[in-house]
């Protein structure tokens, strides 16, 4: 039987490893695919760099302010510069989705296309093109003080929040968090629209 | 190590059950990247810069020392590798059951089942002892083999 040598055997099964891995990457779809360098915070904390140049040195970028809740039908949504995100209510999303304004859906494009927010436009902040397609929001020429609602699946889940923080980094002003995410929506019987459509 | 413990008969089979294993776990991953990069985000230890890179190699590790132990070719290196996965599932898994966060384990691909609390802590325990179960498999391995490896 042939002898081992740990360090060149070790060093083989990784550089093999890694070159499947490469290829497979390389090969995957848009919905598999993922960046070699990851521009995720670590979980709790705001993403590096995330504050803008512009926002006071003092303020702690990643606060969570709760926006007051109801549904009057007049409820202003101001402009927040200096916090990426401000979590709201279903009652909240309802009255801004029926005002007309971007709705995000952080989730994966796969749980995407079995439910949505009806009008609600998939940002899966997992995949790959997430960084373009928030570059492509920006290029849209679209008001960055106007209210922009992420959501995903309420609860722990974060991926709304990572969506909020690259938002803001881009220079969207008015970025809220629908705090309960989509399976309140669901509890409340509010319009969902499924496949790839928003 | 002497003995039944190191008979050829078990190792071979331990060695199957270990690649059996590893295989699985790595093919649920593979085939979802973005998803397994979320998990390992999930339990706020990597930093988050090197997320996707493990998230893209780790499945392909545990994958190619997996058919390494099926196939016998370098074996003890497979084994200790796989080994070395295992001491760092069960610290991570370790640090963040001390702490009392939650997290999917994320050892066979993502789960789509909602989970509550209680019910994550209960199989991160679970997954610590599992994974310890197979540490050992990879010691019976290695002390069985170790007159295969170049002084």
């Amino acid at each position: 039987m042939r002898r081992e040598s740990f360090w060149r055997d070790a060093v083989a099964l990784v550089a093999l490893s890694v070159a499947a891995a490469a290829v497979s990457n390389l090969a995957a779809g848009p919905e598999r695919k993922l960046r070699w360098v990851g521009s995720y915070a670590s979980s709790g904390e705001p993403a590096p760099g995330s504050a803008k140049e512009s926002a006071p040195a003092n303020v702690p970028t990643a606060a969570v302010v709760t926006a007051p809740s109801g549904s009057d039908a007049g409820k202003a949504f101001p402009p927040h510069p200096d916090k990426p995100w401000l979590e709201i209510s279903g009652d909240d999303v309802a009255l801004l989705r029926d005002r007309g304004a971007l709705i995000l859906d952080a989730r994966r494009s796969s749980v995407y296309r079995e439910g949505h927010i009806a009008g609600a436009r998939s940002l899966s902040v997992w995949e790959a093109d997430a960084d373009d397609k928030v570059r492509g929001l920006f290029a849209e020429g679209r008001d960055q003080s106007a209210p922009v609602v992420v959501y995903c699946s309420g609860g722990e889940c974060e991926d709304s929040h990572m969506l909020a923080e690259k938002l803001y980094r881009v220079g969207f002003d008015d970025v809220l968090v629908y705090r309960d995410g989509f399976p309140d929506w669901q509890k409340r019987g509010l319009p969902i629209a499924k496949g790839d459509a928003p | 190590m002497n003995g039944p413990l190191s008979s050829p008969w078990l190792t071979i089979r331990v060695q199957f059950v270990l690649a059996a294993v590893f295989v699985v776990a790595a093919v649920g991953k593979i085939a979802d990247p973005p998803g397994f990069a979320h998990e390992i985000h999930n339990y706020a230890l990597a930093p988050g810069f090197a997320v996707n890179a493990m998230a893209i190699v780790l499945p392909w590790l545990e994958l190619v020392c997996g058919l390494a132990l099926f196939v016998g070719l370098a074996r003890r290196s497979a084994a200790r590798i796989l080994g070395l996965l295992l001491v760092v599932f069960v610290i991570a898994l370790g640090i963040d059951l001390a702490r009392k966060r939650p997290v999917d384990c994320g050892c066979f691909g993502t789960s789509k089942v909602e989970k509550t609390t209680e019910e994550r802590l209960r199989d991160m325990k679970w997954a610590i002892a599992r994974d310890v179960g197979l540490l050992l498999l990879v010691g019976q391995v290695l002390g069985a083999t170790k007159r295969d490896e170049r002084g």
